[in-house]
């Protein structure tokens, strides 16, 4: 895997409260040459993106327990950390465009892992 | 005679004094009856519809569609064993029934499989016959719950129309007598004056030179204005309602002699509205000049109106069935009302409990007619919403009379409201809407009338549970479609972890990938609600997914898949093209598939035909091993089709076709 590292390695801050679809998240995110930072909710994810000022993408799930759900942080990351690139899962089949922040880019579960790892490179390939 | 028997021959005896009192046997054909036939050969879909009267040794048909026979002998009848019964008898097969297997209507010409039949109860509890309709064919599921209670609706209409009727025989026969008057009709007029008048038949002489007409007090008592020997005919004619206006006589057509001679038409009155039927004929003179026109009129409102409900309230099932909205359904029952009831202003409004006011929208009204639409106080026209809170409809035939209303009675004239009729609407247990009809003279409502409101309420009421229950039914699909792919999120999860240390991953990836088209095959169903998708979708969103759509060259009909057709389609596609893509025309940036489908035959035999060829790609032989995806596609797309698989110059092929029911049925 050492030959798809980056130079520096991005963070990814993967959001999945259900631990088997964050333990495979969490190997898509790492097997294509990220660091993976987990986290069990949104408020969680809150809490670590104010501590640290290294993460570059959040790929977060919708339907979370907790005070605010994937969409919520979605828009909160829009709005208080706008540099950060934002991936939505869901279960449900679509969202409309009106309903994401911008520059945010949704997939529907299940999902395909190398579609995910293409858009992962795109997203820092820009940055 | 046995206990049984003697029960029978009382029965018998009960239907033979039942028929003559309505003295109906043997009558001529009516268009209300041939009416109420005809809607039920459409109601039930069925071929023949009769409305049969059973005596002492035939059945005799008052009106029939689709049979030619007016009557049958009793050993023929299958209507008489409905008799025994106080609801529908509906025999699915007549040939497996002990009591019609030997009817030679069943074992030869016309050969008839499928009767249902609605009982004729006089309101004595008597009954006479049957409305019932047959088929050519047998129907083992008989009949649906709405046909069931349009056949019970419409045989009541029938014995409403016998009620209507023996009541006016007496005039109609007056009537008869008067329309053959011809040369001594001045004369002959003069002695029955005072018989018409109990009968209800007004007559009348119009002057063609004068436009005078002379009138008998009949008439005038008809158009409800006082008794005079003579009036101007305009007079009658600016009564005729606008939407009528045209078919009464005119100084133009009297002079012409090309009025209708029998017509029917409404005209406003101090009672509102009632209908007028009437005949004349002109009188010429020795140049054959027409220089009178010579004519009797009755009051036919009551059968005009009793047919006007059987017509709202099929009109309303109609109406209905194709309305998703609660306001919409408001409507179109207020529109439908407003006619069977000659209102002068329907529509609904919308009902604020808390504040007790209604906020009226854009009704109809009858010309002239003030519109109310906008925000009312319930109690500013009196306590009947006491009466609308706990559902009942409200029918008030004259406000200034009831004691919901008449102490606020000013306030409802003052909107042209003499006669009031509310129907609440219970949307999920409250009531949110309420229809009303309004007339601005006291209306005399009849039981039939009364009935009519309630049965309209509760269809309305039907209606908008059946709207609520689809609703539903679409949100909990819409939750058990997430959860699924969310399964299948967590499958997708779990394979990843456990075949970890699987060195092969082409095998690994083979396997999400099967995953996600049953996923895309899910996504495409729930846009329906699983209950179909297009083929043209299936194939675009299969092919799709896998990046090669515009390599491929796809026609096909128009035409939908039930959910395990879909899935099975979607399977079957993402082999075909994963493999196009490793060995195929696709494995190379030239070659192209073109995709074909379409339906051969038609009905429960028709076939779905779906077709792959393959062309511009390299060199293909059948593979030796046999892997999970070629015997797939060897499998074809469902268990009676049929798959051809071949291996030629131009590239791969593959030909499927499979019973198109099965591949539209909708459980999987």
């Amino acid at each position: 895997m050492g030959s798809l590292t980056p130079p520096s390695r991005h963070v990814v801050l993967v959001v999945e409260d259900e631990p088997l679809l964050l333990m495979m998240a969490t190997d898509l995110v790492e097997e294509a040459g990220f660091e993976a930072v987990e986290a069990r909710s949104a408020d969680q994810a809150v809490e670590i993106l104010q501590d640290r000022k290294d993460i570059r993408i959040v790929f977060t799930d919708i339907d979370m327990p907790g005070s605010m759900n994937g969409m919520r942080l979605a828009a909160m990351v829009r709005d208080r950390w706008p540099p950060i690139e934002i991936i939505i899962v869901s279960g449900h089949v679509k969202l409309g465009k009106d309903d994401m922040p911008s520059r945010s880019v949704f997939y529907s579960k299940p999902y395909d892992a190398a579609k995910i790892a293409a858009q992962l490179h795109r997203m820092v390939s820009h940055l | 005679m046995l206990i049984a028997d003697l029960d029978e021959h009382a029965a018998l005896l009960d239907r033979l004094e039942a028929l003559e009192a309505y003295d109906i046997m043997d009558s001529p054909s009516e268009p209300e009856f041939d009416g109420i036939v005809q809607i039920a050969t459409a109601l039930c879909k069925a071929p023949v519809a009769l409305i049969s009267l059973v005596d002492a040794e035939r059945q005799w048909f008052k009106a029939r569609v689709g049979f030619s026979p007016s009557e049958t002998p009793l050993s023929q009848s299958v209507c008489r064993h409905a008799l025994a019964s106080s609801d529908l008898l509906i025999i699915p097969d007549l040939k497996d029934d002990p009591r019609t297997r030997d009817n030679t209507l069943v074992t030869g010409e016309p050969f008839i499989r499928f009767y249902a039949g609605a009982p004729l109860i006089t309101p004595d509890n008597i009954t006479i016959g049957s409305l019932c309709v047959i088929d050519s064919v047998p129907r083992p599921h008989g009949l649906d719950n709405e046909q069931r209670e349009g056949l019970r609706a419409l045989a009541g209409q029938v014995i409403a129309l016998f009620e209507a009727r023996r009541l006016s025989q007496r005039k109609d026969d007056l009537f008869r007598r008067q329309k053959s008057l011809t040369s001594h009709m001045r004369a002959a007029a003069n002695e029955t004056l005072a018989a018409q008048e109990a009968g209800g038949v007004g007559t009348f002489e119009v002057d063609i030179e004068t436009g005078q007409a002379k009138t008998s007090p009949a008439f005038c008592r008809i158009f409800h204005l006082p008794v005079a020997p003579i009036y101007p005919s305009s007079l009658f004619e600016g009564m005729v309602v606008e939407s009528d206006r045209g078919l009464q006589s005119s100084d133009l057509g009297r002079r012409e002699a090309t009025d209708s001679l029998d017509v029917e038409y409404r005209i406003n009155t101090d009672v509102g509205i009632r209908w007028i039927s009437r005949t004349a004929s002109f009188v010429h003179d020795e140049s054959g000049r027409p220089i009178k026109m010579i004519g009797a009129v009755k009051d036919v409102t009551v059968i005009k109106r009793a047919a006007a409900r059987v017509q709202a309230l099929l009109d309303l099932g109609d109406r209905l069935n194709h309305l998703t909205d609660t306001e919409s359904m408001a409507m179109a029952a207020a529109d439908l009302m407003a006619k069977a009831l000659d209102a002068t202003r329907a529509g609904f409004g919308i009902v604020n409990l808390a504040d007790e006011t209604v906020m009226m929208q854009p009704e109809w009204t009858a010309p002239g007619v003030v519109s109310l639409s906008g925000r009312h106080h319930f109690r500013d026209y009196g306590s009947f919403i006491n009466d609308l809170r706990l559902g009942n409809p409200v029918v008030i035939p004259d406000v200034t009379q009831d004691p919901r209303t008449r102490d606020n009675a000013q306030a409802l004239l003052d909107l042209d409201i003499r006669v009031l009729v509310n129907v609440p609407i219970m949307d999920q247990g409250r009531f949110n809407l309420v229809v009303f009809a309004h007339h601005t003279h006291p209306y005399a409502w009849s039981t039939e009338e009364l009935a009519f409101l309630r049965s309209f309420g509760d269809r309305i009421q039907a209606a908008i549970a059946r709207v609520h229950a689809e609703a539903e039914q679409m949100v909990l699909q819409r939750e058990l479609g997430h959860r699924l792919k969310n399964t299948l999120a967590m499958v997708q999860a779990i394979a990843s972890q456990t075949l970890r240390p699987v060195k092969e991953r082409n095998h690994v990836d083979a396997f999400e990938r099967r995953l996600h088209a049953l996923s895309t095959a899910h996504e495409i169903l729930l846009e329906r609600n699983w209950s179909s998708a297009p083929v043209s979708n299936v194939v675009e969103k299969t092919l799709d997914r896998l990046s090669v759509r515009e390599r491929i060259d796809i026609v096909g009909d128009p035409i939908m898949l039930g959910p395990k057709g879909t899935l099975s389609l979607s399977l079957v596609l993402h082999e075909l093209a994963t493999n196009a893509i490793k060995y195929g025309s696709l494995s190379n940036t030239t070659g192209r598939v073109a995709i074909n489908w379409h339906v051969e035959g038609e009905g429960d035999l028709s076939s779905f035909n779906f077709s792959w060829q393959e062309s511009g790609g390299p060199q293909v032989a059948e593979p030796q091993a046999n892997g999970f995806g070629s015997k797939l596609i060897r499998m074809g797309l469902a268990g009676t089709g049929g798959v051809n698989v071949r291996y030629e110059p131009s590239g791969f092929v593959a030909q499927m076709h499979a019973s198109l029911p099965q591949l539209q049925q909708a459980d999987i």
